[in-house]
């Protein structure tokens, strides 16, 4: 019995000592720090350390889908909306819809807000802020997100084009930072033996793009964002409607190397909208890591008008 | 149990997490909320939009008519895998798991589509060798990347990207990455391929988890064939002929440019005129060796095994097909020079105290017959002479006339349009087209193995090496392939399997091979007519590039049959023909 009592409380200490671990990351996570036992200050925990991904480069959206909807203004009509679960007042509003207006009425940014920005054709510039703070930027509308970790960050008081973004990691390898390059299961072409730098980095790379082919990928896991705040805007360049109601999930992944050497980014976007939307509306973009940032190229948000529709001739 | 209690808990402290691995097990349906027009009501011709896809695929798919869906042997053709999860899906996925270990050997997945079942081996297996059927799911191996299953697949069938023609190959490689938040699973799908892509082609598309039930899970085709057509009628437009080309980027207010796709107009500073991106060395390569389908070494002869009673023998020049049962052994063809050691040594593996008792030539040609004389003589007929060689007697006119001896001919010929023998209880049946690629071609089939060894007439390492200078005649060939698609049927799995095909050379076939086989010597052939009847010289022709959209799957600029060589000579045997036929009719 005594024996019994003995274990239990060893167990309870091994349990008391687990949630207090499992505690100081979370402490960590909002930038607290702290010590843990007698020993020396231990590095805080940030979701830069934690990260087991390293999203940072530029990488180019390739538009292998809905191209007729990205590449060029689809013009207004009965399909315009093709594709979209979008309801009848999202229907009315886009037919609605009036690009010179929304030029003149400093509203040239609504296509390029958070719900459609994504699916812009153009590049993505993808760094740390800080330490608890990834940056999105795009050259498309020279649009930035940021993406809070902190849990204390609060959105602003006046709602922005890209709204409020936490984020958070989640799956296998979250706090061990990303995976070493030598793992050639996962990489496809890292340098044998090397070591992984955990957070951002590594091969003295840190704070740029690891170099192509070289690249440290990722144990398989992704980043989740929730995003609100954002001011009504266009899921499509259209002027198919997303309302100030929305709230907009996503997924962000970076894909195995690819057996040639590519490195694909993933953003899995689901905007659910109880104002214009029947349904979440879902839809993935896909982004190449670049060499470098070269073509990163910042132009103003602008749409250019569709092109006339004409009658097929035979 | 305060000891287990102790344990668990020094586990969670001390021990990483266990690599996780995410269940997919459920019912899926897709969501369709990118290129929906594309993916459900399907698609209008001439949008090749979104699409990395070379000069070889814009002319495949410029010369499409969506009235090839009623040829008979296209009517139950299911999407092959590239295609498959673009198209309307829905899914159902269950594990297979070792009965003692319960360590996962396979994810499982059937689908309402075309009642495809798939199978995706997770247990560290290679692809299978290069001589392999293919199918329309393909041969799936997966691994995890943490969270993410990442697939390989190969051994697809030849198919589409798109509904209306943009063709893909059967050297297609599919790397697939499956993702799962929640009810929602996230699939992309990268396609290689050398022969119709300039890089890979990626695609994303998402599925929810059926909350009800659904009842869609068959289905269920039957061909008809609706209105009598001529089995050399598949619909294709000539070059610069299809109507409908620009119809597309009309209606729907795009750039001409834009819709004909191609890799330049993927990237954000595409414009209207942009010049075509130069292909990336290596775009649809890099594979690892064990994710991509095994050659044979050199110099390796093999025996693999069919269907039924018959086993092909690969890496002999020519593919030898071996029937083995009670009253011995028949060999159709009998290898190049050289190589008949390890034929015989493959054949005596097969059917070990068996004697040799037939032989069959399927042609004259010496990759197929070079090895006659000793096979021959290391086999008996009952009645203890050396195994009967049986051939068209044009065969033995041939080799007569090219100066082969006696003992490498074959002495049981034939002069009528075939031969039936009863061998190892079931019915072999010889059928000789009057000129196929020579006037020397037979088909074997095995009645009950349902197999058919066709020789030259269908091989898929090349096109058909038609020889007029040996009577060989183009309809000759389609003809010949056409009676092949007379007699092949495909199992209850939708235009695959059920009569399996040895081709002359490459690997093993069905009828949907062999159709698409037949659809490319006739589209190219009616190509070479419509240029022959514009008195168009043949330089001309070998620059219009008549077939250029199968050069990269069949061509050669070097070797034995170039892609020129073929061209001349369907270009002669037309001009020739057309030259019989305007004398004809003058002498009337």
């Amino acid at each position: 019995m005594r024996r019994n009592s003995l274990l239990l409380s060893t167990a309870s200490f091994l349990l008391v000592a687990a949630i207090a671990f499992g505690r100081s990351d979370v402490a960590a996570q909002r930038g607290a720090g702290g010590q843990r036992g007698a020993g020396p200050a231990a590095a805080p925990q940030t979701a830069r350390t934690r990260g087991p991904v390293d999203f940072t480069g530029t990488w180019v959206s390739v538009v292998t889908e809905d191209w007729r909807w990205r590449m060029v203004t689809p013009p207004k009509d009965q399909s315009a909306a093709a594709s979209i679960p979008v309801n009848q007042e999202a229907r009315r509003v886009a037919q609605s819809w009036d690009l010179e207006a929304d030029n003149k009425g400093g509203n040239q940014c609504r296509a390029f807000g958070v719900g459609g920005i994504n699916r812009q054709p153009g590049r993505l510039r993808i760094s740390w802020q800080d330490d608890n703070t990834l940056k999105f930027e795009y050259d498309a509308g020279t649009q930035t997100r940021l993406l809070y970790f902190d849990r204390a960050a609060q959105p602003p008081a006046e709602k922005t084009w890209q709204g409020f973004s936490r984020a958070d990691w989640e799956g296998p390898g979250v706090g061990r930072g990303a995976a070493p390059v030598g793992d050639n299961r996962v990489t496809g072409g890292g340098l044998p033996g090397a070591a992984g730098v955990p957070g951002g980095g590594g091969q003295g790379l840190r704070g740029g793009p690891p170099p192509r082919g070289q690249a440290r990928i990722n144990t398989g896991a992704n980043l989740k964002i929730v995003t609100t705040n954002f001011r009504e805007g266009y899921l499509r360049k259209n002027g198919i409607p997303y309302s100030e109601q929305a709230v907009i999930t996503e997924y962000i992944h970076r894909l195995p190397t690819h057996p040639n050497g590519d490195n694909w980014l993933q953003v899995i976007t689901i905007v659910e909208d109880p104002r214009y939307l029947t349904q979440p509306y879902y839809t993935s973009t896909n982004f190449r890591l670049e060499p470098n940032d070269a073509g990163f190229r910042p132009t103003p948000c602008q749409t250019a008008p569709p092109l006339p529709v004409k009658t097929p001739s035979k | 149990m305060t000891r287990f209690i102790l344990a668990a808990l020094v586990l969670a402290v001390t021990a990483s997490p266990a690599l996780a691995q995410v269940s997919f097990v459920g019912d899926w349906s897709g969501r369709y909320h990118e290129d929906q027009p594309d993916r459900v009501p399907g698609e209008e011709p001439g949008d090749f939009s979104g699409i990395p896809l070379n000069e070889a695929a814009r002319r495949f798919g410029d010369a499409w008519d969506v009235a090839r869906h009623s040829v008979i042997e296209h009517q139950c053709a299911p999407y092959t895998l590239p295609y498959m999860f673009f198209g309307p899906n829905q899914f159902r996925i269950w594990e297979e798991r070792h009965p003692d270990t319960q360590e996962l050997i396979a994810i499982q997945m059937y689908m309402g589509t075309y009642q495809q079942r798939r199978t995706i081996w997770l247990d560290g297996r290679p692809h299978p060798p290069e001589y392999a059927p293919h199918t329309f799911m393909g041969f799936s191996t997966g691994e995890w990347n943490g969270d993410v299953l990442t697939i390989t697949t190969t051994h697809i069938k030849a198919g589409y990207y798109r509904r209306t023609g943009v063709p893909q190959s059967d050297r297609s490689t599919v790397v697939e990455h499956w993702m799962r938040h929640g009810n929602l699973l996230s699939q992309v799908t990268i396609a290689s391929d050398p022969v119709y892509l300039s890089e890979p082609y990626i695609r994303s598309q998402e599925f929810v988890t059926m909350e009800r039930g659904n009842t869609n899970w068959l289905y269920n085709c039957e061909y008809v064939q609706e209105l009598p057509t001529d089995k050399n009628d598949v619909p294709h437009f000539l070059p610069g002929q299809n109507p409908f080309i620009g119809e597309f980027a009309a209606r729907h207010a795009m750039p001409e440019g834009g819709v004909r796709g191609g890799v330049e107009t993927l990237l954000p500073e595409w414009r209207p005129g942009a010049k075509p991106a130069a292909p990336r060395p290596n775009a649809n390569g890099g594979f690892r060796p064990e994710h991509q389908p095994s050659k044979l070494a050199v110099g390796e002869v093999k025996a693999v095994p069919v269907q039924g009673n018959v086993h092909m023998i690969v890496g002999a020049g020519a593919n030898i097909a071996v029937q083995v049962g009670q009253d011995g052994i028949l060999v159709v063809d009998a290898g190049a020079a050289g190589t008949s050691d390890k034929v015989l040594a493959a054949i005596k593996a097969l059917a070990p105290g068996k004697e040799i008792r037939w032989m069959v030539n399927t042609t004259f040609r010496p990759d197929h017959t070079a090895g006659n004389e000793p096979i021959s003589k290391a086999g008996r007929t009952v009645n203890g002479n050396t195994a009967d060689i049986i051939a068209h007697e044009n065969v033995a006119a041939r080799m007569i006339k090219a100066g082969i001896p006696d003992s490498s001919r074959p002495f049981k010929t034939f002069f009528e349009s075939g031969r039936d023998l009863p061998f190892n209880g079931e019915a072999v049946i010889i059928y000789h087209p009057d000129s196929a690629t020579t006037d020397t071609d037979s088909i074997v089939m095995f009645r009950r193995s349902d197999v058919i060894a066709a020789g030259d007439v269908y091989r898929t390492d090349s096109f058909p090496v038609i020889d007029p200078d040996n009577g060989g005649t183009t309809q000759g060939t389609i003809d010949a392939l056409n009676h092949i698609l007379s007699l092949t049927v495909p199992s209850k799995m939708l235009q695959e399997g059920g009569t399996y095909v040895i081709p002359g050379h490459g690997r093993i076939s069905d009828e949907h091979d062999v159709v698409m086989y037949r659809d490319m010597v006739l589209i190219i052939r009616d190509r070479i007519r419509d240029m022959v009847e514009k008195n168009m010289t043949l330089e001309q022709v070998k620059a219009a590039r008549p077939a250029l959209d199968y050069e990269g799957r069949y061509g050669s600029d070097t070797g034995s049959w170039t892609t020129a060589m073929f061209i001349e000579a369907i270009y002669k045997d037309l001009s020739a023909a057309r030259k019989a036929g305007a004398a004809t009719r003058s002498a009337r």
